[in-house]
């Protein structure tokens, strides 16, 4: 009798709420254990800054400590993502940090297997599960991608809406129990039924919606955009105060349906000449596009340091004054103040409002 | 009786309070420091302000708090708008100088600059993370000069030759700043370096990408600064204007806003005999560990925040 190999505990670190499709796919696809860490809070922030350089982005403290966490909770085999820009060297540093600190694990870092070559992807889908069975891992690869589709869809539709909920929490109740059916979620239809519950109740939940509500687009760095408990709720912030809130990063966005960094790089040519990194080709053009739509302001994401972003600041700020369209810059780092992100949210309500009222 | 409105704005370095009337005339107005006691600061302001205040013709019927500690004071003053600085600033100004485009202020901890087209906002930047070329740089540097802050501004207008500073960050402007000293440059040329030093991190900073056009309205307690004034001015190459009462634009507009806005509440001076104190509370129901401010008068709670979910409330 062939000897059982033990299930490989996985985890891969705490991003926005796409870690339920990372559980999907571990699980269902390549039939091992997913381990859940806890969300994200101030003590995950507070041990990844302890243990990071200090100067290093934001997102790379938050994920070490989501590591740590993980690694608390019993996880055996570490995830980590590839990246198009420093992002790309994380795996190998974190790693290195982990190991110093006595964890033993094994590793398993994207960022050796990102070589273009989907053979090369299979590999690592090895290193989960050498056994794995290529029919069923396909099968629940097209699954979690149409999980990520449903999920970004859901969450784009309940922040351009959660802040005319006229029941006041019926619509944030629906989301909430959209996302733990995510992570409960077994098979197709199970994740079919989760969505459509979730359309249903927003189609149903009535709303107390102006004609012509405010409307504020936001763009920014892949992690910190989208991540709420890294950018302190920015996006519910801004909803409560009754502006619909478009966000066109995401995951699935970005990489299931993006039309390739040359495609959309020349819709931009007349802004920028060169692409200049792993989203802001994206966040230029998306930002042209709510200026142009109309948009009555923009707001720019980032966390300390990082530098594609950076880099777009001074475009951002030209789309913003041939358009006449008020620009925010954010900055986030792991001691941003809740008070101090508030004044200037407020500051930029009450001037679109106020010029919302002047121009109509 | 005439109805009179109250605004208070409460700094990180400076508490200020403003009364005015239906037509935005000043019946009484007070600048103190806040000394890390913003409760104590705005009992001392609330006393200042009743000394002057004409108590037989006027009442207060509405108050306005901003300012980084608007909140706390929001809650022990009564007010009935609790206003961000920016928006009041912004307010203030334009209700005195209908015609601004560009206004600069800098405070003692913030820096930030408003665009204005036609009366209405419709731009602004404010400083983050760093309160590089900001007051509390300034009077710092003073008092390494061995002189007080209000005299900067006679200094640096004496100068000739202002001494180039460095002017990227503070740490690196104040290491530039000692070598210079060292070297032997004299004191005035030294102190109209720090105030071009100021200027030009504040447009390298949250100036950056702006266009500043004239009319420009210099405020916050630094306008009071004539040599920061002389190289705004240069800088720019336009006039920058700074009014008399420019340092307490905040605590005005708070005050206009809140005649502007719907709420009335009589203001008691009697808070002043009152005692009011905050304790800490850090929430264990989760490891956010968020820290709650819970806000007591004469013992009793009367108001909290900082949870950032239910489990954390608090109510009074």
């Amino acid at each position: 009798m062939q000897a059982m190999q033990p299930k490989k505990k996985v985890a891969f670190p705490r991003y926005a709420e796409y870690n339920c499709a990372v559980r999907y796919l571990v699980e269902q696809g390549l039939e091992a254990t997913c381990v859940l860490q806890p969300a994200l809070t101030r003590h995950t922030e507070e041990i990844g800054a302890k243990y990071s350089p200090d100067f290093v982005c934001t997102p790379f403290k938050t994920v070490l400590g989501s590591l740590i966490e993980a690694l608390e909770a019993g996880a055996d085999t570490l995830v980590m993502t590839h990246g198009l820009c420093r992002l790309g060297y994380y795996g190998e540093l974190l790693e290195q940090i982990l190991r110093d600190l006595g964890y033993s694990f094994e590793m398993v870092n994207l960022s050796q297997y990102s070589t273009g070559r989907k053979k090369d992807w299979l590999k690592a889908a090895q290193r989960i599960n050498p056994k794995i069975k290529l029919p069923r891992a396909a099968a629940a690869l097209l699954e979690t991608f149409k999980m990520v589709d449903y999920l970004d869809e859901i969450t784009a539709r309940y922040y351009q809406n959660c802040g005319f909920d006229a029941t006041g929490g019926e619509y944030a109740r629906a989301y909430r129990q959209f996302l733990t059916a995510l992570y409960r979620v077994r098979s197709r239809a199970e994740i079919e039924n989760a969505y459509h519950e979730a359309r249903q109740a927003f189609q149903r939940i009535p709303l107390d919606k102006p004609a012509h509500p405010l409307r504020v687009g936001i763009v920014g760095e892949f992690y910190t955009a989208m991540d709420a408990f890294s950018n302190l709720g920015t996006e519910q912030k801004l909803a409560d105060m009754g502006v619909e809130v478009h966000r066109w990063m995401n995951v699935s966005h970005r990489f299931l349906h993006y039309s390739g960094e040359k495609n959309l790089n020349v819709r931009i040519k007349d802004l920028c000449t060169y692409e200049m990194g792993p989203t802001s080709t994206a966040n230029i053009w998306c930002a042209r596009d709510y200026a142009a739509r109309g948009f009555d302001g923009l707001i720019h994401i980032k966390s300390a340091n990082c530098t594609p972003e950076i880099d777009i600041m001074p475009v951002l700020q030209r789309i913003g004054s041939e358009y006449k369209v008020p620009t925010l810059c954010l900055t986030f780092d792991s001691q941003t103040s809740d008070v101090g992100l508030m004044t200037r949210l407020e500051a930029f309500y009450d001037m679109i409002s106020q010029r919302r009222r002047k121009t109509f | 009786m005439n109805q009179a409105y109250l605004g208070i704005d409460v700094g990180s370095i400076s508490t200020k309070g403003v009364i005015l009337d239906d037509g935005n005339r000043l019946l009484a107005s007070a600048y103190i420091w806040t000394e890390g006691d913003p409760i104590g600061a705005v009992k001392k302001l609330v006393s200042l302000l009743e000394k002057q205040f004409d108590k037989e013709n006027y009442r207060i019927v509405a108050t306005g708090t901003t300012g980084s500690a608007r909140k706390l004071v929001g809650t022990i003053v009564g007010a009935t708008i609790v206003k961000n600085e920016i928006t009041a600033h912004a307010v203030g100004t334009i209700t005195f100088y209908p015609g601004v485009r560009t206004i600069l202020e800098i405070g003692g901890q913030d820096s930030k600059i408003i665009l204005v087209e036609n009366g209405v906002a419709v731009d602004y930047a404010m400083n983050t993370l760093c309160a590089a070329g900001t007051g509390a740089f300034l009077s710092s540097q003073a008092k390494r000069l061995g002189i007080e802050v209000e005299e900067i501004g006679g200094y640096a207008l004496r100068s000739k030759h202002p001494t180039q500073i460095a002017a990227r960050c503070t740490v690196f402007a104040e290491s530039d700043l000692v070598h210079k000293i060292q070297m032997g440059h004299p004191r005035e040329d030294i102190i109209a370096g720090v105030c071009n030093a100021v200027v030009a991190n504040y447009l390298n900073n949250v100036g950056k990408g702006k266009n500043i056009l004239s009319p420009v309205v210099f405020q916050g307690g630094v306008s009071k600064n004539a040599g920061v004034v002389a190289a705004f001015e240069k800088a720019l190459g336009c006039k920058v204007t700074v009014d008399p009462n420019g340092h307490l634009m905040g605590a005005m507009g708070a005050a206009i806003l809140a005649r502007r806005s719907a709420g009335r509440k009589e203001f008691d001076f009697a808070i002043e005999e009152m005692t009011f104190y905050t304790r800490e509370v850090s929430c264990g129901r989760c490891p956010n560990q968020c820290e709650i401010i819970c806000v007591y008068c004469e013992n009793k709670l009367i108001d909290a925040w900082g949870n950032r979910c239910e489990r954390g409330a608090i109510t009074a």
